[in-house]
């Protein structure tokens, strides 16, 4: 499903990004209104899955122009996937009846926003920064999918399906702004699921003001596999054939030895 | 407490596949089954990826079946010679079955077919199952006489077929005599259908065990787990090294259920009839049928979902 290639090429400019984020602590966009300070500190930017992991807690906090709204987004890199699709067949019977391929799909998607996107942002920029699920639905390609209509069904459908993975939410109300010395400072806690796969992810804050962005700020988040869970995967992955002697080994020891425990601790029949 | 699977990239609280392991393994121990068209299902509602449920599964049998088949042939109930031969055919069965599969998906509404055929299978095994056992135990109840002068009659134009076959074989601990050639063919043919199916077979097995090899059913649970066995160790392999789609950790929570499920299944199983064992698994056959109709009909909550699994 993952093509290396395009996973090379997006640790390159990740770390890119990353990079320039130590540097500017804060990437400044072009806008007209000056003088805005955008920062943002993610608490946890490196995330290590080991045997007892059950998901993580996220805090977003940083400094913003007061007046301003706010929208962080947690994503990943876009990539590509394919989806079985259900239908009914002869009318009655729900099955597969083919895949869905979807372009440009980030993996994850969580939106945060102070208030509702649609009453503090232009459609425009909501298109141009993917904010917002309609604007999702115009990045994301679809096919098949015949007309306009099917398209709005089925990306409603992998919206459910990603939700239900836990893998896109969206939230409004859940950041907190508070006011001190003429700065504003923003802060929001959030679950990091489970289901969000080891890989890098990029948190981006967007101050809001008369229904544009007027500045953003960008940070990214490592999740990575370590220790006994990174030697099983890695293995399972590299050396197939000796880790699959090693799982029906270990099977079978256990098999006979629970066999020779009962007869012990059994005895009479 | 919860345990990450690094294979299946998830997170799980180990009593769940303690719990599953357990439950499962007492049926293979029970019925001889390797009781995945039960353990699949479940994991995947417990949010285990598709194909990574069915490749862990097979692992997990391998530790219930090697586990159930040594306390059967304690007490003397594995035909190692039978088992042998049903496995020769399985096996050739299952390389024909996943040409089948090729074929059937080449020709398109493949998925149609194979869920079309694995109710059928269930359901009319389920019943037949059913219906044979609860005669049976009518029988027994009335007395023998009706039934001491009943068999010598019932030896049918397929019977007198299969004993004029050449390779004629006495089978010791099954008490009975067929042509090599008969677990053979019919281990071949349980074979094509689990592998285009996808699943073990071991609901298949039996019954051909039961009824075309007429074994006695303690002898059928505990041959069945041995030649379970086998099949799985290649399937974990096959697995593990084409697919990269076994947790081994998920394995091991499975299986520390399940092999001490096994045991004491054997032990349960030891105090049933027969009769009442077939009736039991008859039961569940029909159960998964049932529940298998319900998903096909009732609109599913989602309509898409991962690529690769059934």
């Amino acid at each position: 499903m993952r093509n290396s290639k395009l996973k090379a090429k997006r640790s390159k400019i990740l770390s890119l990004f990353y990079f320039l984020n130590l540097a500017f602590f804060g990437l400044f966009m072009p806008q007209d209104e000056a003088f805005a300070e955008l920062t943002m500190d993610a608490n946890h930017s490196h995330i290590k899955i080991d045997f007892f992991y059950h998901g993580s807690t996220m805090s977003v906090r940083g400094t913003a122009d007061p007046g301003v709204d706010l929208i962080i987004k947690l994503t990943s890199p876009d990539g590509h996937e394919v989806l079985k699709q259900k239908g009914k067949i002869a009318g009655l019977l729900w099955m597969n009846v083919g895949s869905l391929n979807a372009e440009h799909v980030p993996g994850i998607y969580f939106l945060h926003s102070t208030k509702k996107i649609e009453d503090i942002l232009s459609a425009e920029d909501m298109e141009r920064y993917v904010i917002g699920y309609p604007a999702l639905a115009k990045h994301i390609q679809m096919s098949p999918v015949a007309n306009e209509e099917e398209k709005t069904k089925w990306f409603n459908e992998f919206v459910r399906f990603k939700e239900d993975s836990r893998l896109y939410s969206t939230s409004t109300g859940k950041i907190s702004l508070t006011e001190k010395d003429g700065k504003g400072n923003y802060y929001i806690l959030t679950e990091w699921p489970y289901q969000v796969p080891p890989g890098t992810y990029t948190v981006t804050a967007y101050a809001v003001k008369d229904r544009r962005v007027v500045e953003t700020a960008q940070s990214s988040i490592t999740v990575e596999q370590v220790g006994v869970v990174k030697t099983f995967a890695d293995m399972a992955k590299n050396n197939g054939a000796l880790y699959g002697i090693i799982s029906i080994v270990a099977a079978l020891g256990a098999g006979f030895g629970v066999g020779l425990i009962f007869r012990k601790g059994g005895g009479a029949h | 407490m919860y345990l990450y699977l690094p294979v299946a990239l998830t997170s799980i609280n180990i009593l769940i596949p303690v719990g599953l392991g357990l439950a499962v393994g007492l049926l293979s121990g029970l019925f001889g089954v390797g009781g995945g068209f039960l353990m699949t299902p479940l994991l995947i509602m417990f949010g285990i990826p598709s194909t990574v449920a069915a490749a862990t599964d097979s692992n997990q049998i391998v530790a219930a079946s090697t586990s159930g088949t040594y306390a059967h042939w304690k007490v003397g109930n594995v035909d190692f010679k039978m088992g042998f031969h049903l496995l020769i055919g399985g096996f050739i069965g299952g390389l024909i079955g996943v040409q089948g599969i090729k074929i059937l998906r080449a020709m398109g509404n493949a998925d149609f077919v194979i869920k079309m055929t694995y109710v059928l299978m269930l359901g009319i095994v389920g019943t037949y199952m059913f219906i044979e056992s609860l005669q049976s135990m009518k029988k027994a109840r009335k007395g023998n006489e009706v039934s001491l002068t009943e068999s010598p009659v019932k030896e049918s134009a397929v019977t007198k077929f299969l004993k004029s076959l050449p390779l004629q074989t006495h089978y010791e601990k099954s008490g009975v005599t067929h042509s090599a050639l008969v677990p053979i063919v019919f281990g071949g043919f349980v074979g094509i259908l689990a592998a285009v199916m996808g699943v073990g077979g071991g609901f298949l097995m039996v019954p051909v065990m039961v009824y075309i090899l007429r074994m006695p059913m303690h002898v059928v649970v505990g041959t069945s787990l041995f030649q379970i066995l086998f099949n799985c160790i290649e399937v974990t392999f096959l697995q593990a090294y084409t697919n990269h789609n076994v947790d081994f950790i998920l394995a091991v929570l499975l299986l520390l259920g399940s092999t001490i499920g096994a045991q004491v299944g054997t032990v349960f199983g030891r105090k049933l009839k027969g009769e009442q064992l077939k009736i039991i698994l008859a039961v569940i056959v029909l159960v998964v049928t049932v529940k298998i109709i319900f998903e096909l009909t009732l609109t599913p909550s989602l309509l898409l979902g991962q690529a690769g699994g059934h």
